[in-house]
C-alpha cells in the first residue's frame, strides 16, 4: 500500500516536472525564436540601408529617405551598429550633426523608454547611446534618472552626459559628487570638455580631491593646448611634489617652453623624479640656454637623471660635440662613463 | 649635291635608335616621362655663312651644354640634332631651350646670324617608334620661312596609358569596410583605374595570392585583424623581392607617436589614426598616385 501510495505520488511528480520542463523548453524555444526574428530584422535593415546611409551622409542634395526610420528595436540596434561604425572610424562634422539630427527625431522614444527599464544594462545602453549620439532632447529624462536609484556605473554616464549638453551643471555635479571615481575615469570625462569649461577646474585648483587633481594635470597634457601652458606652470609652485612632477609633464607633453627661468630651480630639487623631467623638458630648449643646466644634471646622483641630461644634450645638433669637450675637462667619473655611453650609442645609430 | 658633315664625339642617329626603344618601355614600366627635343639650323640664304661648319660648332656647343643625365645626337642628315631627356616634361625641355636660346645669341665663336629652332615631343605612351618620331619632328621643322628662334610642340603622344591598380581593403568592421570599398571605388584618378576587393581579416587577403600579380597595389587595413594582423601582413609583403609595388596605409585607433613610428619603420607609406576624415584619406591617395608620373 505504501509503495503504491510512493509511486503514485512519483508519477504525479514526474508529471510536474514533465510539464515544468515542457514550459520551460517553449519558453527558450520562443525566446529564441524572438531573438532570430530579432537578429533578421536587424540583418536585414543593414543589408538593404546601410548604402542609403551612405548616400545620405556622403552625397549632397541626398534627400533622405522615409524608410530609414526605425520600426521597432531591431531597426534601432541596426542604425545603433552603422552609427558607431561612423563615429568610430569617420570624423565629419556634418555627419555627426545629420545624426544627432536623425536620433533627436527618430530615436528618441526608444531610449526615453529605455531609460524607465528595470534592467541596468538597457537602462545604460540608452545612457551610452544618448551621450554617443548627442540625443540632447533626453536631458531632462537623464536628470529624471537620478531621483532613482541609479548604480555608480549610471551616474558616470550621467556625468558624460552633463558635460556634453550642460557643462555648468556638470562642474556643479562634480563639486558634490558623493561617489568617487578613478582618475583614469575622471580623465575620460575631462577629454571631452570644451576649454573654456575645462580651464575652470584649475581655478579653486587645491579645492578638488587628490584624485580630480591629477586628472586635471594629464589631462591638460594629453589635450596639448599652448592654453594650459600657464595654468601647468603656476602649479610647479604647488607643495605637493606628485603635482609638480604631473605638471612637469603636462608641460612636457605640450612641449613649448617659452621661458626656461620658471624651471631653472628645480635643477637643483630634492626630489629626482622632479629633476629628471626638468631634463627631459629642455629638449625643447636650445642647448646654448640650458647646457649649464644639463651639464649639472650630468653629473647628478641618480642614473636616470644623469641619463636624461645626456640624451637631452645628444639630441642636439652641436650635442655630441658638447659631451666630447665635457669629457675632456670633467673629472666625475659617472657622469664621464654616461657621456662616453651616450655618444657611443647616438653614433652608432646613425 | 650639298655634303653632309657628321661631328665627330656626338653619337649618330642608328647608334641612339636602340637605346630610345629601350626607354620607351621604360615609360610605361617605369612610369618615365620622356621628352625629346629636335633642333635645326634656320637658314638664311642672303647670308654667306658655310652651314656645314657652324653645325660643327652647334653641335659642340650643345655637347658643353647638356646635362650629364641627357643624350645629345646628330641626324644622318648633319642638319638636325635630337636631345633626349629622361625623367623631364615638356615644362623642363622648354626651360632648357630658352637656356640655350640665350647662351647661343651671347655666343661669339658662333657667328651672330645663326638662329635655332625646335620641335618638343613629350612622351607618356609607347604608341611611337624612332622613326616615326624623327619623320615627325624633320616634318615639323621643314618649313624654311619658321621665324628664328620658333619651338613647335607635338602633343601626339602625351596621352598617358591607363594603369590597373589594385585595391585591397583589408578591415574588420563590415559597416566601415563597405564605406571604404564605395569610397575607393568611386573615386577618380587620371591614368590609374582600380580594382577593389575587401577583406575581413589578413588570413582571407593573404590566402587569395592576389597581391603576388605585378600590379600597383594599394593596401588599405588595420593594424589589428584577426587572423594575421596588419604587422604581419606589413611584414609579408614587404619582405617581398617586388615589395616596391605596394602602396601601404596602414589604420589604428592607436593615436601615440611610437604605434605611427613602428608602423614607418615597418614600411607602411602612411599611418592614419580612426577617426579620420574620408576626404583627407582621397587627398592622400591621389597624391601619391600624382606622384607616379611627372
Amino acid at each position: 500500500m505504501i509503495i503504491e501510495l510512493s509511486l503514485q505520488l512519483l508519477l504525479v511528480i514526474l508529471a510536474l516536472l514533465f510539464i515544468v520542463l515542457i514550459g520551460f523548453m517553449l519558453y527558450i524555444f520562443f525566446q529564441r525564436q524572438r531573438e532570430v526574428a530579432f537578429n533578421k530584422s536587424r540583418d536585414l535593415y543593414l543589408k538593404d540601408y546601410s548604402k542609403l546611409w551612405y548616400d545620405y551622409f556622403f552625397k549632397n542634395n541626398e534627400i533622405f529617405s522615409v524608410v530609414l526610420i526605425p520600426r521597432g528595436k531591431p531597426q534601432v540596434k541596426a542604425i545603433e551598429i552603422i552609427f558607431s561604425s561612423y563615429l568610430k572610424n569617420i570624423t565629419n562634422e556634418e555627419i555627426t550633426q545629420k545624426m544627432k539630427d536623425f536620433s533627436n527625431l527618430y530615436l528618441k522614444q526608444f531610449y526615453e523608454k529605455d531609460l524607465m527599464s528595470k534592467r541596468w544594462s538597457i537602462r545604460m545602453n540608452a545612457l551610452y547611446r544618448i551621450a554617443e549620439l548627442q540625443i540632447d532632447e533626453l536631458l531632462d529624462a537623464c536628470r529624471k534618472l537620478e531621483e532613482t536609484n541609479y548604480s555608480k556605473e549610471e551616474f558616470f554616464q550621467l556625468l558624460k552626459i552633463y558635460s556634453i549638453f550642460q557643462p555648468e551643471l556638470f562642474i556643479q555635479k562634480i563639486k558634490v559628487l558623493n561617489t568617487h571615481y578613478a582618475e583614469s575615469e575622471y580623465r575620460r570625462l575631462f577629454v571631452l570638455l570644451e576649454e573654456d569649461v575645462f580651464i575652470q577646474f584649475f581655478e579653486d585648483f587645491t579645492s578638488w580631491p587628490a584624485s580630480i587633481q591629477f586628472a586635471v594635470i594629464d589631462t591638460a597634457g594629453a589635450k596639448r593646448n599652448m592654453k594650459y601652458i600657464d595654468k601647468l606652470e603656476q602649479l610647479l609652485m604647488n607643495d605637493n611634489d606628485e603635482i609638480k612632477i604631473r605638471a612637469l609633464k603636462g608641460l612636457f607633453e605640450i612641449g613649448v617652453i617659452e621661458n626656461i627661468d620658471p624651471y631653472i630651480p628645480f635643477v637643483t630639487s630634492d626630489v629626482w623624479e622632479v629633476r629628471l623631467m626638468i631634463g627631459k623638458i629642455f629638449k625643447y630648449v636650445p642647448l646654448a640656454y640650458t647646457f649649464p643646466y644639463l651639464k649639472q644634471l650630468l653629473q647628478d646622483e641618480n642614473w636616470w637623471v644623469r641619463n636624461q641630461a645626456a640624451k637631452t644634450i645628444a639630441e642636439d645638433r652641436d650635442g655630441i660635440e658638447k659631451l666630447k669637450e665635457f669629457i675632456t675637462y670633467s673629472k666625475d667619473a659617472y657622469a664621464l662613463e654616461m657621456a662616453q655611453e651616450v655618444i657611443t650609442r647616438k653614433q652608432g645609430s646613425r | 649635291m650639298v655634303e653632309v658633315k657628321l661631328t665627330k664625339d656626338i653619337m649618330q642617329e642608328q647608334d641612339v635608335k636602340k637605346y630610345f626603344e629601350m626607354m620607351l618601355e621604360s615609360v610605361i614600366r617605369s612610369r618615365m616621362t620622356i621628352t625629346t627635343i629636335f633642333l635645326k639650323c634656320v637658314k638664311n640664304t642672303s647670308s654667306e655663312i658655310d652651314y656645314s661648319n657652324v653645325n660643327t660648332q652647334l653641335a659642340y656647343f650643345l655637347m658643353e651644354n647638356i646635362r650629364k643625365t641627357d643624350l645629345l645626337f646628330q641626324l644622318e642628315d648633319g642638319e638636325h640634332w635630337g636631345i633626349v631627356f629622361l625623367q623631364s616634361s615638356d615644362v623642363e625641355a622648354n626651360a632648357f631651350l630658352q637656356r640655350i636660346f640665350k647662351l647661343l645669341k651671347q655666343n661669339r665663336t658662333i657667328p651672330n646670324e645663326v638662329a635655332l629652332k625646335a620641335s618638343i615631343t613629350e612622351i607618356r605612351n609607347n604608341d611611337i617608334n624612332f622613326d616615326a618620331l624623327l619623320e615627325k619632328n624633320k616634318e615639323l621643322l621643314a618649313d624654311d620661312h619658321q621665324p628664328k628662334w620658333h619651338i613647335e610642340r607635338i602633343d601626339d603622344y602625351r596621352k598617358q596609358s591607363n594603369e590597373h591598380v589594385k585595391v585591397s581593403i583589408i578591415e574588420q568592421n563590415a559597416i566601415f569596410r563597405k564605406v571604404l570599398e564605395t569610397t575607393l571605388n568611386s573615386m577618380d584618378i587620371a591614368n590609374f583605374t582600380f580594382e577593389v576587393t575587401a577583406y575581413e581579416d589578413g588570413y582571407s587577403f593573404l590566402q587569395t595570392k592576389s597581391y603576388q600579380s605585378g600590379h600597383l597595389h594599394l593596401i588599405l587595413m588595420n593594424d589589428i585583424l584577426p587572423r594575421n594582423n596588419g604587422l604581419e601582413i606589413l611584414h609579408s609583403l614587404r619582405s617581398m623581392p617586388n615589395e616596391k609595388k605596394f602602396i601601404i596605409y596602414m589604420m589604428s585607433e592607436r593615436n601615440s607617436e611610437v604605434a605611427a613610428l613602428n608602423a614607418y619603420e615597418g614600411g607602411v607609406d602612411e599611418f592614419i589614426v580612426k577617426p579620420f576624415n574620408l576626404r583627407l584619406l582621397e587627398a592622400k591617395i591621389k597624391r601619391t598616385f600624382a606622384r607616379y608620373w611627372l
